[in-house]
């Protein structure tokens, strides 16, 4: 029983009569889900005076979908997956370049940089146009296919490609801040262009990305909500 | 309220208590409490940043797992207060490995200059792992000094390779230059010359070539050529090469290169003027 079903069990609401017998039958049955529902209610009767930011309509929305996720798992019985835990940093960055040179694409500068074309002349367009980046990003990820290593590699060093392009605009109009969080994305992509990892290892460097990414577009989006005093929103998963 | 909002604020608030019911298995990347607490701190960005530093800083210390407490380093590199910088050196100094590791990179993301300065601490005391993430926050923070530093005063042949690998990497071409005065082209130093690319690199690299003392270096030299995608300095090797065997090396790497140029060789070759 998940902690999930005693918070409706303790707010009277979202189940059904069988169900909250149930709930309470374990309650009383099993002293495990006694002292976590002590918990819960402990905790619970304190949350009146817990003062929650805002939260993006995207981000409300994940959460909606992970809850019909689990609604729906519950419904089912269904098994999910276990994944193993991976550290990003059990791969060599030389090896993964390696990796990268195996399937014969260059990875590096080759001859002269890009000319990189600033958007207008203001950093508010920059910014515009690395949000544009990061959620492009964000879309090619996620529909990104985990199994197929060629295909991930391919579309994974074209992303590589136009995170570059960005590293250098956001060096030359000083946005620092930007540049370092751009250059950040470059060794994760590296490891997950790696046609030798797997298929978890590749989901977990997925999920750390799209979470990044998922956080400086609202970040950025506080950012301009603050400078113009309108509301804008990040990505709608 | 709704059952969703009950279930959406009670998750929230749960997150962020660092009581002692947090479930203490290695939790499912998709366990649905998971999803929510790494959604929940998605959301906590978008809150001013003295509201949202101490709700990360319990996140970190609850009993959350290594993926959840990751997420919360992210967040933390992104809130600007001495505090948050200080908190992510300290989980470097003391985390376990793997946070360890990533809180160095978010100090990188950061650039915090206090905290920045603490990586040097660290990368003398650390492990090959931990050197290797001090090694690439200074990449990210782009501190050429400081990955030069590491190459100068490197105390062994790996730990030199690796810094000038990452100063390729930074496309620090001067600083790669200035060492290879001291120790010459290594096969190091050459390969992260590849790395960096560049026209005046493209012309460096083929002088190694021809000039190589030993078969090694000619072929690191080829290497950083075709890292850095020369290919029609590989071409300008290969019709000035009479040794049937090298020529075959560099036709090799002009395929490996997926260069257009090999076509052109193969005509040659075929045509009996090679």
């Amino acid at each position: 029983m998940n902690d999930d079903t005693l918070i409706l069990y303790y707010y009277n609401d979202g189940l059904s009569e069988d169900e909250r017998r149930h709930v309470e039958a374990a309650i009383h049955s099993d002293a495990a889900v006694a002292a976590r529902y002590d918990g819960l209610c402990r905790q619970l009767n304190g949350l009146a005076d817990v003062d929650t930011p805002p939260v993006p309509a995207h981000t409300v929305q994940r959460w909606h979908d992970a809850i019909d996720r689990e609604a729906r798992l519950e419904r089912g019985h269904v098994q999910q997956p276990r994944q193993r835990a991976f550290s990003g940093f059990s791969f060599a960055w030389g090896a993964a370049i390696a990796a990268v040179l195996v399937i014969g694409i260059s990875l590096t500068m080759t001859g002269p940089d890009p000319v990189v074309e600033m958007p207008a002349t203001t950093t508010s367009a920059f910014t515009r146009g690395v949000q544009v980046h990061f959620r492009d990003t964000y879309g090619q990820l996620a529909s990104m296919p985990i199994e197929a290593s060629a295909d991930r590699t391919q579309l994974v060093l074209q992303i590589i490609e136009q995170n570059r392009l960005f590293e250098r605009a956001a060096e030359q109009s000083d946005s620092d801040d930007l540049a370092r969080v751009l250059r950040a994305f470059e060794p994760i992509l590296v490891r997950l262009a790696a046609e030798d990892i797997t298929p978890q290892e590749a989901a977990a460097l997925r999920a750390q990305l799209t979470f990044e990414l998922n956080v400086m577009l609202t970040k950025l989006s506080r950012d301009s909500s603050n400078e113009t005093g309108t509301a804008t929103t990040g990505i709608k998963t | 309220m709704t059952t969703r909002s009950r279930l959406i604020i009670a998750t929230f608030a749960l997150l962020i208590t660092s009581a002692g019911f947090a479930q203490s298995e290695v939790r499912d990347a998709e366990d649905p409490n998971e999803v929510l607490k790494i959604a929940a701190l998605e959301a906590l960005i978008s809150a001013p940043p003295e509201r949202a530093l101490p709700l990360v800083m319990k996140v970190l210390d609850a009993n959350n797992t290594n993926e959840v407490k990751e997420r919360a380093l992210f967040v933390l590199s992104q809130i600007n207060l001495p505090e948050a910088q200080n908190r992510l050196l300290d989980v470097a100094r003391t985390g376990d490995p793997e946070l360890s590791a990533e809180a160095v990179r978010m100090i990188g993301i950061g650039g915090n200059k206090e905290a920045m300065a603490g990586l040097a601490d660290l990368y003398k005391s650390g492990d090959e792992d931990l050197r290797e993430a001090v090694l690439e926050a200074y990449m990210i923070a782009g501190d050429v000094a400081a990955v030069n530093a590491i190459a100068t005063n490197a105390s062994s042949v790996e730990e030199f390779e690796a810094a000038v690998e990452m100063l390729g990497v930074m496309g620090a071409i001067d600083e790669l230059r200035a060492l290879s005065q001291d120790s010459g082209y290594t096969e190091g130093l050459i390969q992260a010359l590849g790395i960096a690319g560049g026209d005046d690199v493209n012309a460096t690299l083929m002088d190694i070539y021809r000039n190589a003392d030993t078969d090694d270096i000619r072929e690191a030299a080829l290497e950083g050529l075709l890292i850095s995608g020369h290919d029609e300095g590989v071409l300008e090797l290969y019709r000035e090469s009479d040794d049937i065997e090298e020529k075959r090396d560099l036709l090799e790497t002009l395929g490996i290169m997926g260069s257009d140029l090999m076509m052109e060789v193969i005509d040659e070759a075929l045509a009996g003027g090679a």
